[in-house]
């Protein structure tokens, strides 16, 4: 048998008797430790990397989270801070980044589409397709109703100022392209998402 | 800096320092503390107490070491383990690390490895030890000529100039000696807390490398820490599902105090239940030899 410095190796209570912790007469010791490790188990941590969801300056954060990743176990966030190797941020955090926990675990939390229809007191689940289709609706009449073709002077503008659009902080260059592109098409001049940073 | 931004504070949010060299004046003895600290209570007190006192006498050993001036050339590291002329001065700190210590407690096989080793000519088996291999019948006396090796590259790396060093393409291995890290710090103070350095086991160089990434394989999808349950999270395995490998992580936030060779060696126990659990170590301990 042969001793590595350098390729993978396997620590047990025998290879430890084998190493030099037992040639040099230590191997009890190597044995009270096997034994002494025997009844605990091990405690799983992961961390994320991720991309805040606040602003267009699209910090890095890293999650923190606990669970066996097994396959019908929930893994729970324990905790969120900046990522250090982010060039972005270097591990800094704005104070809404510094709360994005309270976000995750918040029970107000918005996870799926809310409608409140007119006189109606409360909200209620909806579906995206219904969502979806109100959103267009509302832009539409909205669009037709308040949209600037000309300006006083008769020069051509095409702009519609009524109604504005955030968009994603953690989008790739060409979903920014495309955003932007179907924002400006419509003439939407109130507007911002990644591609301005 | 100041009086565009107002009054806010800009420039300090530093860039992490690529590579920080060892401090041979203050390593050793820094770490021997740090090893009687962890020996308390410990399941293997006897042997933590004894790499204490070996530590003591690595300290004691770095004035023995004589630096040759060193090369530095691109992409390679420039005090390559097996390549490097070593300077015989590396003997004169194995003589006194081999210098018996006064302990009744010393185990007798440990007495006859030092006297063995004090009658024999050392290089061969440096040679082997560095080039990576050594015979199973050698773990004893590559204990010492290990320590006496780390004692000589911790040393000469201390003479380099930082600024020449360049971090290696394979960033898991120290760009200083091309050896694998003993363990990473996660640092919780200094000049970019949060950021990842790789402790070489060799000449203790450390370097920045890039967190969340398997140090062994670069994958990041199936990265898990792992601890024994109940720990305080300062020592962690790096787990990687993709390669099977891990390395130890030491987190300074949960305990400012821990040294990369000192809590590896105290630790072990968690190697044991990684390795039962089917995640194989990317590189050993260079005190801890094992098959």
């Amino acid at each position: 048998m042969e001793l590595n410095r350098r390729g993978f190796m396997r620590l047990s209570g025998a290879a430890l008797a084998a190493s030099s912790v037992g040639a040099l007469g230590f191997g009890s010791s190597g044995e009270a430790l096997a034994s002494a490790v025997r009844p605990y188990k091990l405690a799983r941590t992961t961390e994320t990397r991720n991309t805040c969801t606040y602003c267009a300056v699209a910090c890095g954060i890293l999650i923190y989270s606990l669970g066996d990743g097994a396959k019908n176990s929930k893994a729970t966030i324990t905790h969120i801070e900046g990522d250090p190797d982010h060039p972005v941020n270097r591990g800094t955090l704005c104070p809404k980044g510094a709360a994005l926990l309270d976000v995750v675990h918040s029970p107000t939390r918005v996870k799926y589409p809310m409608y409140r229809a007119a006189g109606e007191s409360g909200f209620k689940r909806v579906s995206w397709d219904f969502a979806l289709d109100r959103v267009a609706k509302l832009m539409k009449e909205d669009r037709d109703k308040n949209f600037i073709a000309k300006n006083a002077a008769g020069t051509t503008v095409n702009r519609w100022t009524t109604t504005g659009m955030l968009a994603a902080s953690a989008s790739s260059n060409e979903t920014a392209f495309v955003t932007w592109k179907v924002a400006r098409s419509f003439g939407m001049v109130v507007f911002d998402n990644q591609a301005r940073v | 800096m100041s009086g565009e931004f107002g009054d806010l504070p800009t420039g300090v949010i530093a860039q992490p320092d690529p590579v920080i060299l060892p401090r041979a004046d203050r390593l050793f003895a820094t770490r021997a503390s740090r090893l009687r600290h962890l020996s308390e209570g410990h399941p293997m007190a006897d042997w933590l107490r004894f790499m204490a006192g070996l530590a003591d006498a690595q300290h004691d050993a770095v004035a023995a070491v004589v630096a040759p001036a060193v090369a530095i050339l691109p992409h390679t590291p420039p005090l390559d383990g097996p390549a490097h002329p070593r300077d015989p001065s590396w003997r004169r700190a194995l003589a006194r690390i081999l210098v018996e210590p006064a302990d009744p407690a010393l185990p007798d096989q440990t007495r006859q490895v030092m006297a063995a080793l004090r009658d024999r000519d050392p290089e061969p088996l440096a040679a082997a030890w560095l080039a990576g291999v050594v015979p199973a019948t050698e773990a004893g006396p590559a204990m010492f000529v290990a320590a006496a090796l780390q004692v000589y590259f911790a040393a000469v790396a201390a003479t380099l100039p930082v600024g020449d060093i360049a971090l290696l393409a394979q960033r898991g291995l120290c760009p200083v000696c091309g050896s694998a890290p003993v363990a990473g710090v996660i640092t919780g103070a200094g000049k970019a807390p949060g950021t990842r350095y790789l402790h070489c086991g060799l000449c203790a160089t450390a370097w920045n490398h890039v967190r969340v990434a398997c140090i062994g394989c670069g994958e990041s999808k199936s990265l898990t820490l792992q601890e024994i349950e109940g720990g305080n999270g300062a020592v962690m395995a790096e787990t990687c599902d993709a390669c099977m490998g891990y390395a130890k992580m030491l987190y300074q936030a949960k305990d400012m105090q821990v040294d990369p060779m000192a809590d590896d060696l105290a630790s072990l126990g968690l190697d044991i239940l990684v390795g039962e659990a089917g995640w194989s170590r990317l590189a050993a301990n260079p005190l801890v030899l094992a098959g």
